[in-house]
């Protein structure tokens, strides 16, 4: 369990984090989501005991314990989100000194490397890591203690697709053990693979904390089909706008905002038009839009 | 499972000091100071045109000057670079669940034994070349020097710990800065700034200034603190002697320096604790 209670971060007279209250239970995984900025690092370095808050907490576990004490830490592992390691070191060295700092047992080192991906490159040295196997080793530092919270700054940055597959399946084995993980991340498909929970901050504030189910439909709500066709008759245009009334004709594009059921609506109806369909193009809304109506309290 | 917090601590001292061992900065270091050192040692055989080598005391008379001046510019520059590491490193070295002291001590620990082993080096071939050459005589001198060399490694360590304490990322290269200045001031400014300054003063505050130029900077007090030990008070500088004339022997300057360079080791690391304990990092 991690509980933020009222945090607040001041960087001189910036407010990084302006009175965050949250609480993230045994069990589940929530995305911390927001803009560039908008203090989703901040409150999770608040978190690993990294930065002191200006004011509240961070409590870790059950009883509560504050971050910035070492004995709250041993519940937690963090990821920072550019991990990087002494470069004259392997990545077993590096794996083997985090193990032996955590007290695990000395055959995780093997499963860690393992579960990264990384058993062929573990005798190298770090200098000569790319990006992505890098990150790769921070998450099997991350796995290794086996804590009941782990925290993730951006954890898919730069990671390939096998790299994807070990951080998904370390995520989903923590839920199964009744793990919390706590995330960030700007990429959809994590959130919507992961998240039980979506805590979404805009300039250090909570402005939503939803289901993953909550934000789909949201963000679903703010989706826009748009459909190719030679030419829309006034009389189609009208029957189209009766369901969705957004629905506007330009350059041979017939666009229909609005939600998964508005645009199925809008599709039958231009279907049963008669009109003939050369082309058909649906996306879901764009998070930062939903980020900024989010914040100036938009449903 | 926990592990002990003096196990934490020798921990991380020998990752620090495994990662020292394999910088290219240490072996650096170790390879000059050991042919300069080798170059002290021999230059009393060029100088006579090649009949002789110096003996330890000479040697070490020597030796003072290159440890004053190279020993704290590698301790400070070494210890900024590996006590400000990059914000990736320290972010997950710090969410540990370690206290951010023993981090500290424990890499400090690690660069000492580095240090002390790359100071070995130069000083077992030069010792070994005086041995062979002039025998045992002045040998007590010169390890006391060795000591005096350990030591004022340990002082501008502290005084890196403290300039790096929370330099992570960006302020690294900021931290280096100051480490150089340090460095100026210390080895090369203070002497010559209470000197000139002394000259103007009448004699008493004269030598109460060039006293405090030595106790006050590590780096007088350890070329006093040797050339004590080595007997060498023929190449005192002028706060050395202010010092002697002071204590009136040299037992009591001895305690004086040596108590100088204990608190220049302590006082830098509590403060750097301290400044760590307290940054965002």
């Amino acid at each position: 369990m991690i509980r933020f209670d009222a945090l607040r971060k001041t960087f001189g007279s910036h407010q990084a984090v302006q009175s965050l209250s949250l609480m993230v239970c045994a069990g589940e995984v929530v995305a911390l989501l927001g803009p560039n900025g908008s203090g989703k690092s901040t409150s999770l370095k608040a978190a690993a005991g990294l930065l002191r808050p200006s004011s509240g907490q961070v409590l870790i576990g059950e009883p509560g314990l504050s971050a910035m004490l070492p004995l709250a830490r041993r519940g937690l592992s963090f990821l920072p989100q550019k991990v990087s390691f002494p470069d004259l070191l392997t990545g077993r060295e590096v794996v083997e000194f985090y193990r032996r700092l955590r007290g695990v047992d000395p055959a995780r080192t093997d499963q860690v490397l393992q579960v990264a991906a990384l058993n062929g490159a573990a005798g190298r040295q770090v200098g000569t890591y790319s990006g992505g196997m890098t990150q790769r080793l921070g998450l099997a530092v991350a796995a290794l203690p086996g804590a009941p919270v782990l925290l993730l700054d951006e954890p898919t940055s730069s990671l390939d697709a096998d790299g994807l597959c070990a951080f998904y399946g370390l995520v989903e084995q923590r839920r199964q053990h009744g793990q919390t993980v706590l995330f960030t991340s700007h990429q959809w498909g994590d959130v919507e693979r992961l998240a039980d929970r979506v805590a979404v901050l805009v300039e250090g504030r909570l402005v939503a904390d939803l289901t993953q189910r909550e934000l789909s439909d949201r963000l679903a709500a703010r989706g826009v089909m748009r459909l190719r066709i030679d030419a829309c008759p006034a009389e189609l245009l009208v029957r189209v706008q009766r369901v969705a009334p957004g629905a506007r004709w330009a350059l041979s594009q017939l666009s229909i905002p609005g939600s998964a059921e508005v645009r199925a609506a809008a599709l039958e109806a231009v279907r049963s038009g008669g009109v003939e369909i050369r082309g058909i193009a649906s996306d879901d809304g764009r998070l930062d839009l939903l980020y900024r109506d989010l914040a100036q309290g938009a449903p | 499972m926990s592990t002990p917090r003096t196990s934490l601590v020798l921990l991380v001292a020998r990752q620090e000091l495994l990662l020292a061992a394999r910088s290219r900065w240490t072996q650096i270091f170790a390879a000059v100071f050991a042919v300069l050192a080798l170059g002290v040692s021999a230059s009393g055989y060029i100088l006579s045109g090649g009949h002789g080598f110096q003996d330890f005391a000479r040697t070490s008379a020597s030796l003072v000057q290159l440890v004053t001046l190279v020993v704290p510019l590698a301790a400070l520059l070494m210890g900024v670079m590996a006590l400000a590491p990059e914000r990736g490193t320290a972010e997950l070295l710090f969410s540990q669940p370690i206290a951010r002291r023993q981090i500290l001590v424990g890499k400090l620990l690690g660069l000492l034994a580095a240090l002390a082993a790359a100071e070995a080096v130069g000083f077992g071939l030069a010792g070994l070349v005086v041995f062979q050459n002039t025998g045992e005589d002045g040998a007590v001198g010169y390890a006391l020097l060795v000591l005096g060399s350990l030591l004022l490694t340990a002082v501008f360590l502290s005084l890196a710990a403290l300039i790096a304490a929370g330099a992570v990322g960006r302020k690294r290269a900021r931290a280096l800065a100051v480490a150089l200045v340090v460095w100026f001031v210390a080895v090369l400014l203070i002497d010559l700034v209470a000197l000139g300054v002394a000259s103007l003063l009448p004699s008493t505050a004269a030598s109460r200034l060039l006293i405090l130029s030595v106790l006050l900077n590590p780096a007088s007090a350890m070329r006093t603190g040797s050339l004590l030990a080595i007997e060498g008070t023929a190449a005192f500088g002028s706060g050395s002697l202010a010092l002697l004339r002071f204590t009136r022997g040299t037992g009591g300057a001895a305690v004086l320096v040596t108590f100088s360079l204990v608190a220049w080791t302590v006082l830098p690391t509590l403060a750097a604790i301290r400044r760590l304990s307290r940054a965002d990092l």
